[in-house]
């Protein structure tokens, strides 16, 4: 009996196992292809980062500012006004004024990496 | 695999003054897929408000962020998607 007991538990130890190492797998080829996807390199791999840790991806920040390309003019125009247009006190929405602080903050990280990264090459 | 890691902890959020400044708002982007939640939030309204509320919400928001004045079509396409969304649900 006790035989039996010890055999299930070390196969069940080793499918867990096998499943887990599997996972750690998958999770390292995912943000490798993530980094790829955003643009490959050491840019890429920061870019990446930020849509993960900001919860944004520079395409829809973009977007949100309605930016094609970063520069800090335009963007702190646009900024300007879509925060003012979606103030509470004008009758807009918190929630899509948010999202215009969130795209902007997104927005600034990825000027911040990329001078960082022209820094030291 | 450590180098891996050093870079992960590096970009994990910073809390700078920045941080505290804003966090009084919503964070991240626009959900993957809208749900009811996020239509009422965009709009301003309650999940269950009546069909007028959300006209009446819609042409308010809408207006302020109307593309020939300024506003982002990616924004007023997620109003009139919000819109949409509250008025087929019900």
């Amino acid at each position: 009996m006790a035989k039996y007991l010890v055999q299930v538990i070390i196969l069940g130890t080793q499918v867990i196992g096998r499943a887990f190492a599997r996972a750690l797998q998958q999770e390292y080829r995912a943000s490798q292809e993530a980094a790829k996807r955003a643009g490959g390199g050491r840019q890429g791999a920061a870019r990446a980062a930020a849509n993960l840790s900001s919860g944004l991806t520079l395409e829809e920040a973009k977007q949100i500012l309605d930016v094609s390309n970063i520069d800090k003019e335009s963007l702190e125009k646009n900024f300007k006004h879509l925060f003012a247009v979606n103030d509470k006190s004008k009758g807009g929405s918190f929630y899509l004024q948010s999202k215009v602080v969130r795209a902007k903050e997104r927005l600034d990280q990825e000027l911040a990496d990329a001078s960082k990264i022209k820094q030291k090459p | 695999m450590t180098q891996k890691m050093a870079e992960a902890v590096k970009h994990l959020p910073k809390i700078d003054s920045q941080t505290f400044a804003n966090s009084k708002y919503y964070k991240g982007g626009f959900e993957q897929k809208m749900t009811r939640r996020e239509a009422a939030l965009i709009l301003g309204i309650s999940p269950s408000a009546s069909k007028l509320k959300v006209k009446e919400a819609h042409k308010r928001v809408m207006s302020l962020n109307h593309p020939d004045r300024g506003g982002s079509p990616y924004i007023a396409a997620k109003i009139n998607e919000a819109k949409d969304l509250l008025d087929s649900s019900k």
